[in-house]
């Protein structure tokens, strides 16, 4: 798992590169934790390279949302693949996010 | 079929258990959907083993046996840790909560019943025995 973070004036975007699972929940938190506490306006996750996404994937997600909520910051998700997209369905989770 | 993988609780050892899965799913010829989704319940029911079966530093070893043919597959997993039954244990996540209401855990217990056909669960000798079962539809 990788990230590849742009910025660009109050837009952010972060691609999210292999997979996110258990194993590596951490390191996705030490990668965008410094660009996440600069409270960007406009966070875009772009999810066009994830392979694979687990419930301590999706834990991730709803973290930086509630974050990006409490500052009235907006979190906009890209590019998921069908696959990825459905765990999204099954948990509920396709409603709490913007999902493009 | 039958086949089965030994590991430790270490978070790394999920990578063995991916390679695993993804093994006897190509083996199968499931399509790629399937072998992402068993791959993702098995991470759940085993993650949580490793995180909390075991005293911390305590080393403790989860067996996973496969037994598989083309219309079932179905892993039983075992440990020596904590009785736990995560069918009646777990809290289901409210999958109808609001971003501020919505809790973090449950989502994985949640996933296993909502993908799998059979899931059981049953302390024998002093060890947690986990079976969740997936029916497979092959044309």
């Amino acid at each position: 798992m990788n990230l590849e973070i742009v910025k660009n004036g109050s837009k952010v975007t972060i691609k999210v590169i292999g997979r996110l699972d258990t194993t590596n929940v951490q390191e996705f938190d030490k990668q965008a934790n410094p660009t996440l506490d600069e409270k960007p306006m406009d966070l875009v996750i772009d999810c066009e390279a994830l392979e694979y996404i687990s419930s301590s994937g999706l834990r991730v997600f709803l973290t930086i949302q509630k974050k990006l909520t409490a500052y009235k910051g907006a979190l906009l998700i890209i590019n998921m693949r069908p696959e990825i997209k459905e765990v999204f369905d099954m948990t509920g989770f396709s409603k709490i996010f913007n999902i493009q | 079929m039958e086949k089965t993988l030994i590991i430790i609780n270490k978070v790394d050892e999920i990578n063995k258990l991916a390679e695993f899965i993804e093994g006897i799913g190509e083996e199968l010829g499931l399509d790629f959907k399937l072998i992402m989704n068993l791959n993702l319940v098995m991470e759940e029911a085993v993650s949580n083993i490793i995180l909390y079966a075991y005293p911390k530093d305590v080393e403790g070893n989860i067996k996973i046996k496969v037994i598989y043919d083309n219309s079932k597959i179905l892993f039983e997993i075992k440990d020596k840790g904590f009785a736990f039954d995560p069918t009646k244990d777990a809290n289901d996540a409210d999958i109808e909560a609001s971003v501020e209401e919505r809790r973090i855990g449950g989502l994985g217990i949640f996933l296993i019943k909502e993908m799998m056909d059979v899931v059981e669960y049953e302390r024998v000798n002093d060890e947690n025995i986990f079976r969740i079962e997936k029916k497979i539809y092959n044309n």
